[in-house]
């Protein structure tokens, strides 16, 4: 249960995180977000991935928890970037690119 | 010969530069390993401490020596790195 | 494609010599590299996959208590290795399903083997028989000192191949500093600057897991690689014993006293340590001279619940079962090396975490892919005859095919070896291995006579055809079929039927986009000239 919550958040995490990067905005939106908004989606992800990292440490301890940190933010930026590129694909060959 | 002195001003430096990172690497990682014996600890402690060190040193050693501009300023660094590293060494080798 | 050739023509900056240590020190060493992180990492499923690979032994569903097995064997070993001077075990676990124990030979003559080992049954004490076969353990040593050569020469193999991957590591950061910036970036269709982004994602998801596993990698066999400093400090058989003794829970057998006394209660010896540690977290139980008055017992903690290896044991006098000793805490620095070494075998984990490193360890494996593809693919373009490539061009070229595709072949293969070859066959756990270097060789030649893409394509194919119907045939050879093992809850056998089907998807996938892949047009514009020490493509 704490491995899904903390990987739930990674991935939330990194996915604001990419939301929050200028290229990755004019990919999606093809504009950038206001100022504002980048920045707190920029400080909800990091916030995210501290969440992930308090849980898992407080349940495992720091040796432990580390290491399971590292594998869940791994994935999720995996995910996260994975689901990126689908994302524009699908959206490529919509248009018929 | 001045094919073979053409290919020695040529390939000479990427050589030297290839055996400074591999045998001077190692050897100055084989120092620091031997000179961690002068730390402040247990025997044991700094035998385990010289080996974890020597590769992180290892792999210095070779980034270092394919950083700088010339062949023999790789050299020099390594040597300048080794001197210190052999005074404390000396001792207990 | 850009380059900063015309930005800089003459010197060489940072990133450059960067970029080129980059390239060729993982070119070098690439298909080692490779082919030590593919079967590095399918051993962090060791034990399953020997579970997996001996199908007469039962599943084991629950985990019996750990004392009353210690209790058990220990008797066995008093039958089976009387008068032993140690003999080892190891408890059953959540994740094996015998106990393997080995011993030394009681007044082995010299030339006569010394040491037994054997495999035994939880419940009934008795050995326990199986085909002969090696098991997860091909791959888990494979992983780490190859085959076919001296062991201490495959190691010093590895370890070179660990020293260019740290090199390859710290360079390729230097190189791609844009990779953090980078960070999310995907440009589809675009040649090399896709496999770039595909090279640098996989490298950087992964970047704390990668660095850890090569350093970690190295200080497991440390004392092998780095062994000056040992050798001018450790010069008594006391200061031996001490290095020892902060490294591994083994207690020296010291000399019998010649007079029988029963070894007390293991099982007794068992709870303590399982008071103190957790139910199932005893690892091993140790016992010099058992039999003797002068016998001693070490029963060691098991992995969980913490991540180092360093040596924790309780030390019982075996013919009363007195607690002699508590051993739970050894010097910062064998500390450290115990947190390194726990990190790399992640054998601590619980399966949520096994998973992660898996395919973690697979990211890196497919990074180290993604590298040596990338190798090729820069240097198909500026082929001065794409039609007559090089020489050197083909050998890599080849080699990468063998090397990766083919290699998924012949590692799927040894499973089939495992399922088809006679259980009578004499010498059957190393037929099973040659039979491995056999069809990977047979890759190598294919790989050589038929053109590139259609030598991919084809064992792509096959390694994923190969995987797809290793549970058929693990269906129709052992009374486990997938169904059964899903109705009688197998995690081993159910979820290796899946693994082989989830794999053999992946494969087919890789198949089917080489496939449809059409190289490049050349750019119409002049070939840039390239350095003489065969400097590549800045990355811009």
């Amino acid at each position: 249960m704490i491995h899904l919550s903390s990987f739930i958040l990674c991935l939330t995490g990194f996915a604001a995180l990419a939301v929050a990067m200028d290229r990755q905005q004019h990919d999606l939106f093809g504009r950038s977000l206001p100022a504002p908004a980048t920045a707190s989606l920029r400080a909800g992800g990091a916030a995210a991935l501290l969440g992930a990292l308090g849980l898992l440490v407080a349940w495992q301890g720091w040796g432990l928890g580390l290491v399971m940190f590292s594998g869940h933010t791994s994935l999720g930026a995996g995910i996260v970037h994975g689901a990126i590129i689908g994302g524009l694909r699908m959206r490529a060959k919509a248009r018929g690119g | 010969m001045t094919s073979m002195a053409g290919w020695g001003r040529r390939f000479g430096p990427l050589v030297s530069r290839m055996a400074a990172a591999l045998f001077g690497g190692y050897a100055l990682a084989a120092l620091a390993s031997v000179a961690a014996l002068a730390l402040p600890m247990s025997k044991p402690q700094a035998v385990l401490t010289g080996q974890m060190a020597g590769f992180a040193v290892y792999a210095g050693a070779v980034i270092w020596v394919f950083a700088v501009r010339s062949a023999r300023r790789a050299w020099a660094g390594l040597l300048v790195v080794a001197a210190p590293l052999l005074v404390a060494a000396w001792p207990v080798w | 494609m850009k380059t900063d050739q015309d930005a800089r023509p003459a010197g060489r900056g940072l990133r450059q010599s960067m970029s080129d240590l980059h390239s060729w020190v993982g070119l070098l060493l690439g298909w080692v590299l490779y082919a030590m992180f593919l079967t590095g990492t399918v051993s962090y499923f060791k034990d399953e996959l020997s579970q997996w690979m001996r199908p007469e032994l039962p599943a084991q569903i629950q985990v019996p208590d750990p004392a009353v097995v210690a209790q058990r064997i220990a008797d066995e070993l008093g039958t089976v290795a009387p008068g032993s001077p140690q003999w080892s075990l190891r408890l059953p676990d959540a994740r094996n399903n015998s106990v393997y124990a080995f011993w030394r030979t009681a007044g082995a003559a010299p030339g006569q083997r010394a040491f037994g080992e054997g495999n035994f049954d939880a419940a009934t004490g008795r050995t326990v028989t199986s085909r002969g076969t090696l098991g997860g353990d091909f791959f888990y040593r494979f992983h780490f000192q190859f085959h076919y050569m001296p062991v201490v020469w495959g190691r010093w193999i590895a370890g070179i191949a660990a020293m260019f991957m740290l090199v390859a590591i710290v360079s390729g950061v230097i190189t791609h500093k844009k990779i953090f910036t980078d960070f999310f970036t995907f440009r589809w269709g675009r040649g090399q600057r896709s496999w770039l982004d595909a090279h640098n994602a996989l490298s950087v998801f992964g970047l704390p897991f990668h660095a850890m596993i090569t350093y970690t990698g190295l200080v497991t066999l440390m004392a092998l690689y780095m062994p000056w400093g040992e050798r001018a400090a450790i010069r008594t058989a006391a200061e031996r014993q001490q290095l020892t003794a902060e490294l591994s829970a083994f207690i020296q057998p010291g000399k019998p006293s010649g007079e029988t006394a029963p070894l007390a209660s293991v099982e007794d010896m068992v709870r303590q340590a399982q008071e103190r540690w957790g139910r199932d977290n005893v690892g091993r139980v140790t016992a010099t001279h058992a039999g003797d008055a002068a016998a001693r017992v070490a029963v060691a903690r098991g992995d969980g619940g913490r991540v180092s290896m360093s040596p924790q044991y309780l030390e019982f006098e075996g013919s009363t079962g007195r607690l002699l000793a508590v051993h739970e805490g050894v010097g910062a620095a064998a500390e450290t090396r115990g947190v390194l070494y726990a990190l790399h075998l992640g054998r601590f984990s619980d399966s949520v975490t096994r998973w992660l490193y898996f395919l973690v360890s697979l990211a890196g494996t497919a990074m180290v892919g993604t590298g040596l593809v990338m190798w090729i693919v820069k240097r198909r373009q500026k082929l001065p005859d794409p039609e007559r490539p090089h020489v050197g061009f083909r050998v890599v070229e080849r080699l990468n095919i063998a090397g990766i595709a083919g290699l998924s072949v012949a590692m799927t293969a040894f499973l089939w070896a495992n399922r088809l070859l006679p259980v009578t066959l004499a010498d059957r756990a190393n037929w099973e291995i040659h039979g491995f270097f056999i069809v990977w060789a047979l890759t190598l030649l294919h790989a050589v006579l038929r053109p590139a893409k259609k030598a991919w394509v084809e064992q792509l194919w096959l390694a994923a055809a190969l995987l797809a119907l290793l549970p058929v045939l693990n269906a129709v050879t052992t009374p486990r079929p997938f169904w059964h093992s899903l109705g009688a809850g197998d995690r081993v056998f159910a979820g290796m039927d899946a693994m082989c089907w989830a794999l053999a998807g992946l494969h087919a996938a890789l198949a089917v986009r080489t496939q449809r892949h059409q190289p490049k047009p050349r750019p119409a514009r002049k070939p840039v000239r390239e350095p003489v020490n065969g400097a590549v493509l800045r990355e811009g």
